[in-house]
């Protein structure tokens, strides 16, 4: 490619401080040189290979303490304000895999949603699992879609399959065959959204080893597949307080970070997929020598796959300086950043996939093949997306952006 | 509750024998496919679940239907001699796609090259004397591929209209009483080591753009100098093997050629059709199947503690999804009609650019749906979208090689500008 990446899809940096970008560049110089230029090895003994390079990113380099509070001997990226880094970083590893990236999102989702300034118990909780020198793997249990047999308590219409019971002075986790968000199988702790028995949300981190934790058999998915799935089922689990954080701004501040890390995450990967289509469409011919760029119906169908992923890069630049400012008194309300990440998150999501399945259509059989990569981009985006919707597609989106802009009082159960 | 077979079909269009061959077709699809299909993605290089599945639907232990397209005298089935030949291949590819796309198009595609010479109006007696046995007799399944692609044109051969075959390098020489064919070919569907015979489109003057120096030459696998290479690993599409095919120094009986100068470049023409009509026929018979996995998702799991089909922003999406079937399912046979009208007063010959044009069109159209509503409904799962134990998520990979496939979608959008607006230039 003749212009750096950087280059061609603008993004706002002056969010970013000096230190953000030197550990920005060094996410690219790994991307570039651990796996965007061993494309081929990497996949052909993948899961080594992931492990591996994982390792070097994690501990190497060191991002496993990025979001940790520098109490707990991290680099102290643990504060709204950072949310422009973090996506940036997180752009530059999903670049090289989605899958590590998405693995990362879920830490520092985990990290700043529930322990942002470690002023609360379950932050040094949660700090001291990743204070080790080995990579840490998290899981995510969001609520989703709920079942016939059961009434649930809900979040914003989406069930919460997980009750947490106070009992004698204990705290105790119980759901059965509970799908996490990727990663169920290889999970060394659960960030779990639950409800107590008056139906009130709530987040609970629950250690993979705790006696009545429970992981199905591995899933076969779409997508991101260093990241196994399994379902959890949560056997009695009895937890100390210290696991348990209260109330809907807990979970919204989930979903806000998610938002933005997986927007990130996804864009990455499209830019991958950009630099494999430029590549395509200056080296094959059609209509028998015409240089695939050259023709205007293919150059029409490139211009969407720069098109998405340019308004995605925006898009993610944008919901992370709405974070940002959360530090600021002039802030908006928790209400309203939830509402515009899930609004961005769901539009840079679908961007990033068009931005794929548009270019895939020029490369033909090849997109198709896996000795291209361009097909791993492709399942990984699209395994995001889904997760990210929970249940019912856009939806709960939809209803979540109607509800606060035009005041809708009784959407949530679905009726009308 | 309602089933799949309450898609609107044309009814006036179908075949006498459809009932019958859905019947046992589905029969099959459901005791041989659909309880071992999510193995078939780690089944990619070997087959070993896979062929059985094929063995019974294919070959003589099982339903036969290798066979199909041979007349009768021959030992197959005459369907050559149908006028419902396009409306049957549109009801066979539905039934095995609803199970598997990747088996329907393999199976498929072993009648793409034989349609040349057992279709009326063209059979070839001799050729399918010859070939009759190594599929009417079989109690394996045998598999036929077109051999097109190749490494420096990728679709540019099956551009015909506007390039006549000029990119072409694969060269068929006449040597005596034999053709000597050389060349390299990419991705053909049933290669990787799966293919009994081939037909391969050569030229016999490199970089000519006259259709008499167009040949369609079938080529046997075991003929000394063709050799094909591994499986590609691909997204999905696990039952369907492509692979690299090279034949050097080739040589086959000069009566192996499809028909002539000048015939065979128009029975080419008409080979695009009924890969158009297949293609819809896979991608409506997995639509199918995504409605039976949906009608259970969304009537056993909750948005607001309702069922999901019972919320009316839910309501909305599927019922579009539902929609978009029908409307593909009347499409597709509708395009299985253009092609059975072929012999017709009313009709257009499958060559024709209005054949052409209007089935590329449709195809287009289906597949677009198809993408959209394959990966809409893995939404509506939600994080059980990617889960492949939900079958969507396989057919979602599965589908988009259909999309781009035969040229893909800018093909099919030029073809219709050409048609449409009388291009000139396209």
């Amino acid at each position: 490619m003749h212009k750096p990446l950087d280059g061609l899809f603008i993004s706002t940096r002056e969010q970013i401080d000096e230190e953000e970008q030197r550990i920005v560049n060094t996410v690219r110089q790994w991307a570039d040189r651990e796996i965007i230029a061993k494309r081929l090895a990497y996949l052909e003994n993948y899961e080594h290979e992931f492990a591996a390079k994982r390792r070097i990113i994690l501990m190497d380099i060191g991002l496993q303490r990025l979001v940790l509070s520098e109490v707990n001997g991290g680099f102290g990226w643990n504060s709204n304000t950072r949310a422009p880094g973090l996506a940036a970083v997180l752009m530059e590893i999903g670049r090289a895999d989605a899958a590590i990236a998405y693995l990362s999102a879920l830490q520092f989702t985990t990290i700043l949603a529930c322990a942002a300034e470690d002023t609360t118990f379950a932050g040094a909780l949660i700090s001291n699992f990743y204070s080790t020198d080995q990579p840490v793997n998290p899981a995510l249990i969001l609520p989703g879609p709920g079942t016939l047999d059961e009434q649930t308590p809900l979040f914003f219409g989406r069930a919460i399959n997980v009750r947490l019971v106070h009992e004698s002075e204990s705290n105790i986790v119980i759901g059965k065959n509970i799908r996490p968000t990727g990663c169920g199988a290889i999970a060394d702790h659960f960030c779990v959204v639950c409800a107590d028995s008056s139906g009130k949300p709530m987040v609970s981190i629950v250690s993979a080893d705790t006696q009545g934790v429970q992981k199905g058999n591995i899933l076969k998915e779409t997508g991101l597949n260093a990241c196994k799935n399994a379902d959890v089922t949560f056997n009695n689990v009895k937890l100390p307080q210290a696991a348990i954080l209260e109330g809907n701004e807990v979970v919204e501040r989930i979903y806000i970070w998610l938002n933005l890390l997986l927007a990130a995450t996804s864009v990455g990967a499209a830019m991958n997929f950009f630099e494999i289509v430029y590549d395509w469409a200056n080296t094959r011919t059609i209509k028998g020598g015409s240089i695939m760029k050259e023709n205007p119906l293919c150059a029409s169908v490139l211009a969407d796959v720069a098109e998405e992923i340019a308004i995605a890069r925006f898009l993610t630049d944008d919901i992370a300086r709405l974070i940002a400012m959360m530090a600021s008194p002039h802030s908006p309300e928790l209400q309203h950043v939830y509402t515009m990440s899930q609004i961005v998150g769901y539009r840079i999501q679908q961007g990033t996939l068009r931005a794929v399945n548009r270019g895939m259509e020029l490369m033909g059989s090849a997109g198709y093949a896996r000795e291209w990569h361009a097909e791993k981009h492709w399942r990984d985006i699209k395994t995001i997306q889904s997760y990210l919707c929970g249940v019912g597609a856009e939806v709960p989106v939809k209803m979540d952006t109607a509800r606060f802009f035009f005041d809708c009082k009784e959407i949530q159960g679905g009726q009308s | 509750m309602k089933s799949i077979d309450d898609f609107s079909r044309p009814e006036e269009y179908i075949s006498p024998m459809d009932k019958h061959f859905r019947s046992v077709v589905r029969a099959w699809a459901d005791k041989d496919v659909l309880p071992h299909r999510r193995k078939f993605d780690e089944d990619w290089k070997d087959h070993a679940l896979i062929e059985p599945a094929f063995d019974t639907l294919m070959a003589n232990k099982g339903l036969g239907i290798q066979k199909a397209l041979f007349p009768a005298d021959l030992g197959g089935w005459g369907l050559g001699q149908s006028d419902y030949a396009f409306t049957i291949a549109c009801t066979l590819a539905e039934e095995v796609g609803r199970a598997d796309t990747a088996m329907a198009v393999a199976f498929m595609v072993t009648y793409w090259p034989l349609t040349t010479i057992l279709v009326e109006p063209h059979v070839n007696r001799r050729l399918a004397a010859q070939f009759a046995p190594m599929f009417c007799k079989s109690d394996k399944a045998v598999f036929a591929a077109l051999a097109m692609t190749e490494p420096q044109g990728g679709a540019d051969i099956e551009n015909m209209e506007l390039l006549g075959g000029k990119t072409i390098k694969t060269t068929a020489r006449l040597d005596g009483d034999e053709w000597v064919i050389n060349g390299h070919k990419l991705w053909p569907t049933n290669t990787a080591g799966v293919g009994q015979l081939f037909g391969v489109p050569c030229t016999t003057r490199l970089g000519s753009t006259d259709p008499n120096d167009f040949a369609l030459i079938f080529v046997p696998a075991d003929v000394k100098g063709v050799t094909q290479g591994g499986p590609y690993e691909k997204a999905g599409m696990a039952a369907d093997k492509n692979g690299d095919l090279w034949f050097e120094d080739v040589r086959v009986p000069d009566w192996y050629r499809a028909h002539g100068p000048g015939k065979d470049a128009q029975v080419f023409k008409e080979i695009i059709p009924w890969g158009l009509v297949g293609s819809m026929g896979f991608i409506v018979g997995a639509m199918m199947n995504l409605y039976e996995v949906l009608y259970e998702f969304v009537s056993t799991r909750t948005y607001g503690n309702r069922p999901l089909k019972e919320n009316d922003a839910i309501s909305g999406l599927i019922g579009r999804i539902a929609g978009d079937i029908e409307v593909c399912r009347i499409l597709a046979y509708e395009g299985a009609r253009i092609g059975d009208r072929r012999n017709r007063c009313y009709g257009h010959p499958l060559y024709s650019e209005e054949v052409l044009a209007k089935l590329r069109n449709l195809k287009d159209f289906v597949c677009d749906r198809a993408v959209e509503n394959f990966g809409r409904a893995m939404d509506v799962l939600g994080v059980y979208g990617p889960d492949r134990e939900y079958d969507i998520e396989k057919h979602w990979r599965d589908i988009k090689i259909i999309q781009l496939w035969m040229g893909g979608k800018q093909l099919c959008q030029m073809e219709a500008a050409r048609y449409f607006y009388n291009c000139k230039t396209l």
